[in-house]
């Protein structure tokens, strides 16, 4: 075996060992307060087996190994649904930010440390009620107040803001220069007076995102984590930090398995839905995109093993993935015909079509849209021209709203 | 085998697109289209100086040894540069047939000139929709094959054929000698296939795969051939994808590039995905030759390269507008290979089908 694969069997391994404990069994029926709890506890286990912060620094308490071994670690733990997901985006791009940018290293220490075990927990405040796609076109403000800051404004989709202790944030701070050069990068107490937190109710029925106001809330300078006006570009590099992630073909949906099975059961017109040609042609269709996805991701992760950078087809994968899930789980709901009606709010996406139907939108929508993959593909990969911006270089407070 | 290329592979990829790129035009591809019975010997005489032929052979027989991840590398080459004359495919296939199923004198008979290309070979498996039927139209008696095989791409220049036939009730998978045999030249709307219908009477057969077994073996070969075809697919599709983007850039309608409207650089980044998706299955499915899950890999990279060409060829077409519909730009080219290469090796019904099956599970 190589070494990847040796770290590979010891991951699997313990994570098996963790499923009585953590597993899609030990969180049915708990209130999501109950679940962030056992979440809680299960980071701290991961820290204690050392696949908490797994290429990040040691001297910050992470592993020090390498994005291979990350990837190969999440790819493990993802097959077993454990109460993770309160930290994916804490661990995923705040944290990492601020052990970039962090200036007061003490406190960052403090802060990853207690971020990785599970104590702490960080948002990111970036989409307006104005714009989520167009960062640069955000509202909230932060204004001189003595030696510090007064923020206020609104931020929106805020995911986990009612569990966060911290968050970074991005305000305009110059409303007379063109979009992009107004804009600092912040951390900011989410506690501290002034922040109100208001969570969303989603089609599903859930709530993991929140609206955020800020009525002066004061921060001291050192909560900044750019030059004044140079915020847009550490908030970019917030958005490139993890450019390949354990990702899923399935489109964080169910298997394809689960659709086999499903039309082995059910009968269309008295005969068994298998043998039905609309639903074979899906299927098939289904597998060889989810097969081309999972091929893709195999050779990223052969590359990064090999020390090349992957390919920009990785990008691929929300885009295509979620839309065929969301097709997919309709058809199965139509295979389940009026049975289909009934609905358990708490199912997980992963293993129930409706569920997965229901929060598919979301999927095509958060972390960047259908439309907004495809422009980045064709700007960013084909070279092709950018849309017709008509508030390019144009000072903030002068472009008609 | 890795789905990462190495040097060597790579050397290949660059060394035959440098080759076709310098011995292949659309200049030359459209007179053949005019007329039946033509291939583009252009083409043909590059794959055999380059070793092209001889690339998945053993080195025993005049082969290099080397397998289906290679040979995917110039199939996707001569798929973005249109060139490829249907041997590519076909020779492989019967070669492959005979490495695999044949005895000693067999291969010692047809492998060395087959790796050369200076035999042609072909294989004659499908009737119409069915690419592999149940009950062939060919029977065999006593040694002896008749009926007729239709539309066999290459047929039409075929030295030996790879048949599927019926011997009393069980399929036999078989070489015939074509020798003299009479054929009808198939007036297609992509004639550099050089497309056959063959007829036989009497003519004598040798067994490669008798009973039921050859159906399976048959069905191999044909995997074997669709996995190779899926990098010739994907490399036209990627062609395509290039030539609308590069158009997309130059031509301005409205004072601007028609790549910034987002109806045209959505419909370029879409081919983008399916390229990729239609790339990275063919890789694997090649990778996986010799392995249990072979035909699912070749079926799903089947599916994948057929689609990304076929919309390839229709958007970019779209993308030009009225220029690209006529004759001398040529796009029509790639447009009649897209649904030739789609029909060759079974159509997108036959992969499904198959697909299903393998991941339904015995009695689906």
């Amino acid at each position: 075996m190589t070494d990847l694969e040796t770290y590979r069997a010891k991951a699997a391994e313990w994570c098996e060992a963790m499923v009585p404990a953590f597993g899609k069994a030990a969180r049915e029926g708990l209130t999501v307060e109950e679940d962030l709890a056992l979440g809680r506890r299960y980071q701290k286990a991961k820290f204690d087996a050392g696949y908490a912060g797994i290429n990040w620094p040691t001297d910050l308490g992470g592993q020090g190994l390498g994005h291979i071994e990350k990837i190969t670690f999440e790819g493990e733990e993802m097959k077993h649904g454990f109460p993770n997901v309160y930290f994916g985006i804490s661990l995923g791009m705040p944290v990492p930010v601020l052990m970039q940018f962090g200036s007061d290293r003490e406190f960052v220490k403090e802060r990853v440390l207690k971020a990785l075990q599970g104590e702490e927990i960080w948002c990111q405040l970036f989409s307006e009620p104005s714009g989520g796609t167009d960062l640069a076109g955000l509202r909230t403000r932060a204004e001189t107040d003595g030696n510090g800051w007064k923020i206020n404004g609104q931020k929106v989709w805020t995911s986990w803001a009612q569990y966060s202790d911290y968050g970074v944030i991005v305000v305009r701070t110059d409303p007379t220069v063109a979009k992009h050069k107004g804009l600092t990068y912040f951390w900011v107490d989410m506690k501290a007076p002034g922040v109100t937190v208001r969570p969303i109710k989603l089609a599903g029925g859930d709530s993991h995102v929140n609206e955020v106001f800020f009525d002066d809330v004061k921060i001291s300078d050192d909560h900044r984590m750019s030059p004044v006006g140079g915020g847009f570009a550490v908030a970019l590099a917030t958005l490139m930090i993890e450019r390949y992630v354990a990702t899923d073909s399935a489109g964080f949906g169910p298997h394809l398995d689960l659709f086999v099975d499903l039309a082995k059961e059910v009968r269309l017109n008295g005969r068994p839905a298998i043998e039905d040609g609309r639903i074979r042609q899906q299927i098939a269709r289904n597998h060889a995109m989810r097969a081309g996805l999972d091929s893709i991701n195999r050779r990223a992760r052969l590359m990064m093993q090999a020390g090349m950078t992957p390919g920009p087809e990785g990008s691929l994968n929300k885009l295509v993935a979620v839309r065929s899930r969301q097709k997919l789980s309709e058809l199965a709901l139509d295979l389940q015909g009026t049975d289909a009606f009934a609905f358990d709010e708490h199912a997980s996406p992963k293993d129930d079509w409706a569920s997965s139907w229901i929060n598919a939108p979301t999927g095509r929508i958060a972390g960047g849209s259908d439309e907004t993959l495809l422009n980045t593909i064709a700007e960013r990969i084909l070279g092709l021209p950018q849309d017709h911006r008509p508030d390019k270089g144009i000072p903030f407070n002068q472009i008609p709203a | 085998m890795s789905i990462l290329y190495d040097e060597g592979q790579q050397a290949i990829a660059t060394e035959s697109r440098r080759a076709l790129e310098a011995r292949v035009s659309k200049d030359d591809l459209l007179p053949l289209l005019q007329t039946s019975g033509r291939y583009h010997d252009g083409f043909w005489t590059t794959a055999k100086e380059q070793g092209w032929t001889a690339l998945a052979l053993p080195e025993a027989y005049g082969g290099l040894d080397l397998g289906l991840v290679e040979l995917g590398l110039i199939a996707h080459q001569a798929g973005r540069t249109l060139s490829g004359a249907p041997f590519l495919t076909s020779n492989f296939g019967a070669a492959k047939a005979i490495e695999l199923y044949g005895n000693d004198t067999q291969k010692a008979r047809w492998l060395p000139g087959l790796a050369s290309g200076e035999t042609i070979g072909a294989i004659a498996f499908a009737a119409g929709a069915d690419a592999l039927p149940d009950q062939p139209a060919i029977g065999l008696n006593a040694g002896k094959v008749e009926g007729m095989a239709p539309g066999v791409s290459g047929g039409l220049f075929a030295d030996v054929a790879i048949l599927l036939a019926l011997d009393g009730g069980t399929p036999a998978l078989l070489i015939v000698d074509l020798a003299g045999i009479e054929r009808k030249a198939v007036d297609s709307f992509d004639n550099s296939r050089c497309v056959a219908d063959i007829t036989f009477a009497g003519t004598p057969a040798e067994p490669l795969v008798t009973g039921e077994a050859a159906r399976a073996a048959a069905l191999r070969i044909l995997a074997l051939q669709a996995v190779v075809t899926a990098h010739e697919q994907t490399g036209g599709a990627e062609a395509l994808m290039e030539i609308a983007r590069d158009y997309a850039l130059t031509r301005k309608a409205f004072g601007q590039p028609i790549g910034a409207f987002q109806s045209i650089k959505h419909r370029i980044a879409e081919l983008y995905g399916l390229v990729e998706l239609a790339r990275a299955n063919a890789i694997h499915a090649a990778a996986c030759e010799g392995q249990d899950d072979f035909i699912t890999a070749a079926a799903a990279a089947r599916l994948s390269a057929t689609e990304a060409y076929d919309t390839a060829a229709r958007d970019c077409i779209q993308i030009h507008g009225g220029i690209g519909v006529t004759w001398e730009i040529g796009l029509h080219l790639h447009m009649r290979r897209s649904r030739t290469l789609a029909l060759e090796q079974g159509s997108s019904f036959f992969w499904e089908d198959i697909l299903v099956d393998r991941l339904a599970g015995a009695g689906a």
